[in-house]
């Protein structure tokens, strides 16, 4: 063995798992597809993204109810874009509470690469993704509502 | 321990490629037959023990957490059991010892497997860095340890073949069990493909979807139903390391010395002739002779006669795996704790057209890894004279 040498090799895992979503959170997923946001009924009230069971109570989660794709932000970060993200210049993480619901829903939101232009409790709403395909990715961001 | 402990609830979904729930909702099915056997509800509960093999056989970590909603333990401790193919009896016996600590009033344990969203022999298999890449799966890993059985007992070939047979006919009267074969013959197992010689494809458990719940509590706390619980009258696990030099692999001293504690506790000095029904974890045919040796309920090399005189057979003086076992359905970590509640529900008198006539007193086992993880319960009808 060479003097002071280590070995060392590349090692790559791959995770070949396959998902079943089941019918509450896939009526979910397949509502994004068609521009529809749908939550579930839960002890706190409605719930987006929806669960299978309430934190609450354990108990399983009622029937889901459409929502308009909008809300008010709780509360935001300002974050620089990278590759990858949902929007190409900079950008604020939020904590969106979706009207009617309880709790809220973490998305990016685009104010045009101004942080001045973030606020708690501005109106925010959905801007979908052209190609929809039945994920979360189908909302491409909120955006100010007008 | 100084109080009686039972078994009083008991839950199971089928078992099956279930590619329309989540696990979510798989687990729940369970917990929820379980909690509307005991006649109970979640805040009757003090304690939840989850039974999970490892995680990236379907790729959820944590499990403990992500299912916490599901099994209703909001607020509550909840626990992760984490051996292999054992666990799910190494998760009920940990359960049961909260109650006797006096730590809970009831438990509830879960178990499950999702096997169809992962790959399973990738899990078991996958490349690491300067090792060979065997890829055996775990019929390889087993299959040289069968033939050295068959060599050691000089057992005919068959003998593999019939255990096939009637394990999965005893499956065709559990509508839980995955595997539904009512016209398999011995001649379509000796015909079915060779797998890892000296085991054949239908001498081989499936890879299943699948949970299981129980409730364990303690004398002064079982609820007056119309079902009368499991009574608790030994328990035990043992476990060796899965190889060393001088390793017997054919009767691991870990399961002889698991049983010999149970059947000390239960007060059992002639086990074959006191115990009623077995539900052993046979994973391919030839564990059935194999564990019957190891847990002492044949003599060592002649565990097959058992087999070949039809004793094991249901109907038979000694019934193993009434359920249909392992052979006929298995998610991996609910598989374990499925034979102990299999075994519960015998001598509950609730086994359905599975039932054992006259079941007084069953054993559930289970066994995982390469065979070094043991686990082994007796429950009875009647409540033990001295607690165990």
């Amino acid at each position: 063995m060479t003097e002071g040498a280590s070995l060392s090799a590349p090692y790559t895992l791959e995770f070949p798992f396959e998902r079943t979503v089941g019918p509450k959170i896939g009526t979910f997923f397949a509502g994004l597809k068609e521009r529809r946001l749908f939550g579930a009924r839960a002890e706190r009230g409605v719930v987006c993204p929806p669960l299978e069971f309430d934190p609450d109570t354990g108990a399983e989660t009622g029937e889901l109810v459409e929502l308009a794709p909008a809300g008010t932000v709780a509360t935001w970060t300002w974050a620089r874009s990278r590759a990858g993200d949902p929007v190409a210049r900079d950008f604020a993480w939020a904590l969106v509470a979706i009207d009617g619901t309880a709790g809220s829903f973490f998305h990016a939101v685009d104010v045009g690469g101004d942080p001045s232009r973030m606020q708690v409790g501005m109106r925010v709403r959905v801007r979908w993704r052209g190609d929809r395909v039945g994920d979360l990715r189908d909302i491409e961001c909120f955006e100010v509502a007008p | 321990m100084t109080k009686a402990l039972a078994v009083v609830g008991i839950g199971q979904s089928r078992q099956a490629k279930r590619r329309e729930v989540t696990i979510g909702a798989m687990v729940r099915e369970a917990v929820r037959g379980a909690l509307e056997d005991a006649e109970l509800t979640f805040a009757d509960i003090d304690t939840v023990v989850l039974s999970k093999t490892p995680d990236l056989f379907d790729g959820v970590m944590n499990p403990e957490l992500y299912l916490a909603d599901a099994m209703g333990s909001v607020g509550l401790p909840v626990t992760r059991v984490f051996t292999g193919g054992s666990v799910g009896g190494h998760a009920a016996i940990y359960g049961a010892h909260l109650v006797a600590a006096g730590l809970a009033r009831r438990v509830l344990v879960v178990a499950y497997s999702k096997e169809s969203e992962g790959n399973f022999t990738w899990a078991l298999s996958r490349p690491l860095p300067f090792s060979a890449q065997l890829g055996a799966g775990a019929g390889g890993h087993f299959a040289p340890v069968i033939r050295e059985y068959i060599r050691r007992s000089g057992a005919p070939e068959h003998i593999g073949w019939k255990v096939a047979v009637n394990h999965r006919l005893n499956a065709t009267r559990n509508p839980y069990a995955h595997i539904q074969r009512p016209d398999i013959t011995v001649d379509e197992v000796r015909n079915s493909p060779m797998l890892w010689d000296p085991i054949r494809f239908l001498e081989s458990c499936p890879s299943s979807d699948g949970s299981c719940a129980v409730v364990i509590t303690s004398e002064e706390h079982v609820p007056r139903t119309d079902r009368r619980p499991a009574w608790i009258h030994g328990m035990s696990w043992r476990t060796e390391t899965g190889h060393f030099a001088g390793r017997d692999e054919v009767n691991p001293q870990a399961g002889r010395d698991c049983a010999r504690d149970v059947y000390r506790q239960a007060g059992i000095a002639d086990p074959a002739g006191e115990l009623d029904v077995v539900e052993l974890y046979i994973p391919y045919s030839w564990y059935e002779p194999m564990w019957l040796e190891n847990i002492g309920l044949a003599e060592e090399h002649r565990g097959w006669r058992l087999v070949e005189d039809d004793r094991t057979a249901f109907g038979g003086h000694l019934p193993v795996n009434p359920s249909g076992g392992v052979l006929s359905g298995n998610p991996t970590g609910a598989t374990g704790l499925l034979r102990f509640a299999e075994a519960a529900l015998q001598v509950r008198g609730m086994a359905g057209e599975h039932q054992v006539q006259e079941a007084r007193r069953a054993v559930g086992h289970a066994m995982g890894g390469a065979s070094q993880f043991h686990a082994l319960w007796v429950v009875g009808s009647e409540k033990p004279a001295v607690a165990a």
